[in-house]
């Protein structure tokens, strides 16, 4: 029961996809079981395998720095995840919906130094 | 511990790392100073001019072995930078400089230029360059930085992959595209970082992907215009691994139809990755090419049951048709990512009253095998570092026997096995003396704890599932330089570095032996008794193969690109490593060349032709 009305919560209060700006904020921010559900889909979705599974980078970026190519506000992030990135980061929004990508922002919001 | 932690550091406060003489070493006596520890010797076909280095390992048989002997032991501690030469590229620089006449040639991590240089006049100044362009979404495809690992020069022309899985040939004289071919799809996965290998009309490349879920090949294609002369893929049906009646392995269970698909469950082969993307080598009188394969995908071995052939094995190819004639599977179903990919050593032994022709190969699992190359047997199989995943390699079944601690387990961490996914060597490649009979190579010292992920295929991203914690080995100190004696298997040497050995290596006819390290030291060591005889600090680490050669002074240089990278990135957090960097250092004894004496004194605008001193004359 309270999956579910944690689950219809977020729908709730997801922007869709083509609304995020870099300006967006997490509407999942400071919810741990967003950042639970980030931390799942970050080695489900092979995150892991270039980012490593502690966020500090190996074949991709450190997540954990103050450094963020293409931005480090939630919005930005959201938008690095879902388009990808020119330089090999691949695109996922037609393989995460915006909220699963909203908890892998929080994740990786919980994280940061 | 503590004891030993101080004396380790006074070593390295006097400056000289200090060699630890094996067990091997002839009953404690000074090292023979001109006879062979071993009798192992090699084919230097196709015998170069001994001032030229027109391939990656100078030779077929890969032994990075140069006759020349005007620096040597007497003159070595006064070699000094000639001239140095920065390509502005930050990833990993790994591959070795290619002499070819008067003309240097260079070429860069991503993007992939390539540099002449001009060794005729002082500062070695650029003839042209080539940008290839490549596709900047391969950034993201390769597993472990964005590297090179070489580059080749046939039929006047300088041919190398590119990171976006294109192979491109450029005219050496004039720095024009010649041909340009594109062998597989960046997005899903491959790409390109494997030093392409000519042998007559032919080059051979290879794909990299062992992390992205690829399916490896490698293919000849034709010098003159790049189609492909045969491609064999790694894994999947006998037909698309060029696997027929040719083939003829040594042991029983690698014989049988169709192992590529049936050692896997049902379809995995086909994300399998299995990519050769490390060194080939060419024996001109068996006409076969020889080369590794790379650990199966995904890295966690749970979700694939069964030997999956022919990830981390090698293969013997007829070199025109491409016809499997043996192969040998060092790991099978390899549980910790130890790649098979490293350089296969071609040497001629004495074993058991004959004669031998035999590869050497230090794999990732840290056994160095000695192999018959005629038809696959393993002769030798001993450990060159620290392992502890197999109890030893059964010579009569070819197959490890595997410690029941080493394996892995899903969620769970499993503590200390050695060695981790990088091997107790890397593809750094090893160099070989025929004067000495020994190998020299780099090596790692370290552990790790392994906790595995169940993975799910995604085209493009990675295929992996491994997270570990590396950690440095007995005595604290990640790497070490070694001679190793294939014949008996055993080290006569061995210099403890701070950092993982990750550089190539270069022996000489005067017995000297370079290596560089992580920590930026370029060292020259006698390859008898493994004293260091020179060292001098570069501006980055080193992760490339060094060379020398002759220039057109008639003079030995010494060359070698600081820009530490690549794989090598594993430590980028422990002290001592150093940031990434793109020079290349050029050296000659007191550091006297084309560019110096009188022509030092002069601007080269419209100056007269370059005044050269002669060899041997220090300027003043």
């Amino acid at each position: 029961m309270k999956r579910i009305t944690f689950a219809l919560a977020m729908i709730a209060a997801s922007p869709a996809l083509g609304q995020v700006t870099a300006d967006t904020p997490n509407p999942l921010a400071g919810k741990a079981d967003a950042a639970d559900a980030g931390h799942a889909l970050f080695g489900k979705m092979n995150c892991a395998g270039c980012h490593a599974y502690d966020l500090t980078g190996g074949m991709g970026p450190d997540l954990t720095d103050a450094s963020w190519q293409y931005g480090g506000k939630p919005g930005e992030i959201f938008h690095t995840i879902a388009e990808g990135t020119p330089r090999g980061m691949p695109a996922w929004k037609d393989k995460m919906t915006a909220d699963e990508i909203w908890q892998v922002v929080a994740y990786i919001q919980s994280k940061k130094q | 511990m503590v004891v030993r932690k101080i004396l380790f550091g006074a070593a390295l406060l006097c400056g000289a790392a200090l060699p630890v003489l094996g067990a091997g070493a002839p009953g404690g006596e000074a090292a023979p100073q001109n006879k062979s520890f071993t009798g192992a010797i090699a084919n230097l076909a196709p015998g170069d001019a001994a001032g030229q280095w027109t391939r990656q390992a100078r030779d077929y048989a890969n032994t990075r072995y140069s006759p020349l002997t005007q620096i040597n032991k007497k003159n070595v501690g006064r070699l000094r930078i000639a001239w140095t030469f920065s390509d502005g590229q930050m990833y990993g620089h790994e591959g070795a400089p290619l002499v070819v006449g008067d003309t240097m040639f260079l070429v860069t991590p991503f993007p992939n230029i390539a540099y002449a240089l001009d060794l005729s006049k002082p500062g070695a100044p650029i003839k042209w360059v080539f940008q290839p362009n490549p596709d900047p979404r391969a950034i993201g495809e390769a597993c472990c930085d964005r590297v090179l690992r070489g580059w080749a020069y046939a039929d006047g022309k300088l041919i190398y992959n590119l990171l976006d899985d294109h192979t491109v040939a450029v005219d050496a004289s004039t720095g024009k595209e010649v041909w340009r071919v594109l062998l597989d799809d960046v997005s899903k996965g491959p790409t390109m970082t494997q030093a392409a290998f000519t042998v007559g009309d032919k080059v051979y490349v290879g794909s990299s992907g062992g992390e992205l879920g690829t399916n490896g090949w490698f293919q000849a294609l034709d010098v003159k215009d790049g189609h492909t002369v045969w491609k064999a893929f790694t894994n999947g049906p006998d037909s698309g691994a060029l696997i027929g009646d040719d083939f003829k392995p040594f042991y029983p269970w690698m014989k049988g139809k169709d192992l590529g698909v049936s050692t896997w469950p049902k379809d995995m082969w086909k994300q399998g990755a299995s990519a050769p993307w490390g060194w080939v080598s060419y024996d001109p009188d068996l006409n076969e090419v020889y080369y590794g394969t790379s650990n199966p995908g995904p890295r966690t071995p749970s979700q694939r049951p069964g030997l999956n052939l022919w990830s981390s094995a090698v293969f013997a190819r007829d070199a025109n048709s491409g016809a499997a004639k043996w192969a040998y599977q060092f790991t099978p179903h390899d549980e910790w990512d130890y790649d098979g990919v490293n350089e296969n050593v071609l040497l001629d032994i004495p074993w058991k009253g004959a004669k031998r022709k035999v590869m050497v190969h230090f794999n990732r699992n840290g056994f160095a095998y000695t192999i018959d190359r005629a038809n696959g047997e393993v002769l030798v199989a001993e450990p060159f570092g620290l392992q502890n995943w197999a109890k030893k390699i059964d010579l009569a079944t070819g197959m490890p026997i595997v410690n029941d601690a080493a394996h892995p387990i899903v969620e769970k961490k499993v503590e200390n096995i050695c060695p981790p996914d990088i091997g107790v060597k890397n593809w750094n490649p090893s160099a070989f003396s025929p004067r000495t009979g020994l190998l020299y190579a780099g090596v790692f010292n370290s552990c790790m704890d392994l906790t595995n992920h169940i993975v799910q295929y995604i085209p493009g991203a990675t295929y992996d599932g491994m997270e570990m914690v590396r950690h440095a080995g007995p005595g604290g100190n990640w790497g070490e330089f070694i001679a190793w004696d294939p014949v008996a298997g055993k080290r006569i040497w061995s210099i403890k570095e701070n950092l993982y050995v990750w550089s190539g290596a270069v022996v000489t006819g005067s017995d000297l032996v370079f290596y560089g390290t992580m920590d930026g030291w370029f060292r020259a060591v006698d390859a008898r008794s493994g004293k260091v005889l020179w060292s001098q600090k570069l501006g980055s680490g080193i992760t490339a193969a060094p060379m020398t050669f002759l220039g057109p002074d008639k003079r030995q240089y010494v060359a070698v690109y600081a820009g530490v990278g690549g794989g090598a990135g594993v430590l980028r957090r422990e002290k001592g490593f150093m940031p990434g960097g793109n020079t290349l250092y050029v050296f000659s004894v007191d550091g006297t060349g084309i560019g110096t004496g009188a022509s030092q004194l002069v601007s080269h605008a419209g100056a007269a032709a370059p005044v050269s001193v002669p060899p041997g004359t220090a300027h003043n």
